[in-house]
């Protein structure tokens, strides 16, 4: 079986509906307004982001938050990691070139332990573990809420109207064109008998993307006649549903209060 | 009285010069259920989009009183509702809410009342309570009762179907046919299916070729086997079963 058999195989086997089916689910964390949440995630990744290379060992600390909503959300551990595992390489290419040309020594300080090592690897392993603890806070709020909440709460946020229709368009129909690739991937497959060589492949290929274009083209088109025909005239308008209520204001409190407290409180005794 | 759908030798050809639709004639009263029915390529979808005013030809398309002009599509628009062939192109927003809310907003009502009009309209269709559900969360029935509340929503006095009941089981088609049944607007409905046109039809107009045929009572028109056929269509088991 040829590397384009096998991305097909996994390519019918993937299924749309697993990037957004916790977000629908219930639970205290689910009920939290989408823009406290959202603004939360932003600070907390500001904060993990702009932690000096140097302490990698509070990077396990905030790990505890995303975690514990993650938790407190009902979302699978399993779903997690693997989502992280499944963008990780590219962090992994970035992250590891680090020891390659910095191997100036450094101690790491974690508690009361310490240890020697280079300024390459320390760059390295605060490379993984930020982008670990991010990537813990990005799935724990696209896994708690809706991505319709998440829009509508971003342009309350005075996010520009054109940056969240665009998002709007591109959350409905992406789902709609991984079902056509879907749908051109089994054709070929169902007709790939033999191997066509792979000048031939990345002919096929090429060819599978074009219709894959053409038919979003087309359904962009048929997309603005929809919208034109129920009074659209260039001009966005919604109707706001979202309202701050006291559990709200808990959860900031509670959020802000662990954010804080382990920059100034934890972080100085680990270093 | 104005008709609900008048249309004056109406011509359309698409830019590469293939003639859509030739001279056609029809006139469409309020109150009516039409089903617009002929072979595959007839001109069917292109003849509903052009009484929405989304092509422009040769001749008059007049709704409900009002000539379709560049300057008034808008008003067109709030009288004639169109659900599209494909519900995932009628469906656009992130929620059922947004979508059946949007033409109401873009009508300029205000959010009491749109909330009321999302309301009644997807209780109409058998979805209430359904009104945070993402559209791909839908199935294929769901969806279809879907772009109807959208549609319903605006409260036109002219509703278009196209092919309505395409990818639908004989389940979701049958509760389909209920919920037309049960709307007093004016339905003009493209179809190849005879079975779901005879069930929801008042009158039938055939389209072949880009022409219209023949203009006429339901039951008279599909009943005629000879012409049906001729024109690559059945007739529907309904009629067929009285016939025998």
């Amino acid at each position: 079986m040829g590397c384009c058999d096998v991305f097909a195989q996994k390519a019918i086997k993937m299924h749309h509906a697993y990037i957004d089916k916790f977000a629908y689910q219930d639970s205290p964390i689910h009920r939290i307004d989408a823009r406290v949440k959202f603004i939360i995630a932003v600070v907390f990744t500001a904060v993990v982001i702009s932690l000096p290379r140097t302490s990698v060992s509070i990077l396990f600390c905030y790990a505890i938050g995303p975690f514990t909503v993650l938790v407190l959300g009902g979302i699978p551990l399993r779903f997690v990691f693997k989502h992280i595992l499944l963008v990780s390489p590219f962090v992994l290419v970035l992250a590891l070139t680090g020891p390659l040309y910095d191997k100036r020594a450094e101690t790491v300080v974690f508690g009361p332990w310490d240890w020697q090592t280079t300024v390459g690897w320390l760059r390295c392993y605060s490379i993984i573990g930020k982008f670990v603890v991010t990537m813990l806070t990005l799935i724990s709020l696209v896994s708690t809420t809706r991505f319709a909440e998440l829009l509508a709460g971003l342009r309350r946020l005075a996010v520009p109207k054109i940056l969240v229709i665009q998002m709007g368009f591109l959350y409905r129909y992406l789902f709609l064109l991984i079902d056509s690739a879907h749908h051109i991937i089994r054709a070929r497959v169902a007709r790939a008998i033999g191997k066509i060589g792979f000048r031939n492949e990345t002919r096929v290929a090429a060819a599978m993307l074009g219709s894959l274009f053409v038919r979003s083209i087309d359904a962009a088109e048929r997309i603005n006649v929809a919208m034109q025909a129920r009074g659209f005239e260039g001009h966005w308008r919604t109707i706001n549903r979202l309202t701050i209520r006291g559990r709200d204001w808990v959860f900031a409190a509670v959020s802000a209060a662990f954010i804080f407290g382990m920059y100034v409180f934890v972080k100085p005794i680990l270093g | 009285m104005t008709k609900a759908i008048q249309i004056e030798k109406f011509s359309y050809s698409y830019p590469d010069g293939t003639k859509a639709l030739s001279d056609i004639t029809l006139d469409i009263d309020h109150g009516q259920r039409v089903a617009l029915i002929g072979p595959n390529g007839a001109g069917k979808s292109t003849l509903l989009l052009a009484m929405a005013g989304f092509i422009r030809g040769a001749g008059r398309i007049i709704i409900d009183g009002l000539e379709i002009a560049s300057g008034n599509l808008k008003q067109v628009r709030s009288c004639i509702g169109c659900c599209l062939e494909n519900p995932e192109d009628q469906l656009f927003m992130p929620t059922l809410f947004d979508d059946v809310a949007f033409g109401p907003l873009n009508m300029g009502l205000d959010p009491e009342q749109v909330r009321q009009r999302v309301a009644v309209a997807l209780e109409k269709v058998g979805l209430p309570g359904m009104a945070e559900r993402a559209p791909h969360h839908l199935s294929a029935g769901q969806k279809r009762a879907a772009s109807i509340a959208t549609v319903l929503s605006m409260s036109p006095k002219i509703i278009t179907l196209d092919e309505p009941d395409g990818s639908l089981d004989p389940r979701h088609r049958d509760n389909l046919v209920r919920l037309l049944n049960g709307l007093h607007q004016t339905l003009v409905i493209a179809t190849c299916s005879m079975d779901f046109a005879a069930a929801v039809a008042d009158t039938a107009v055939v389209i072949d070729g880009g022409r219209v045929i023949v203009v006429g009572p339901a039951e008279k028109i599909m009943s005629d086997s000879k012409m049906m056929t001729n024109h690559g269509l059945e007739v529907p088991r309904k009629f067929a079963n009285e016939q025998a």
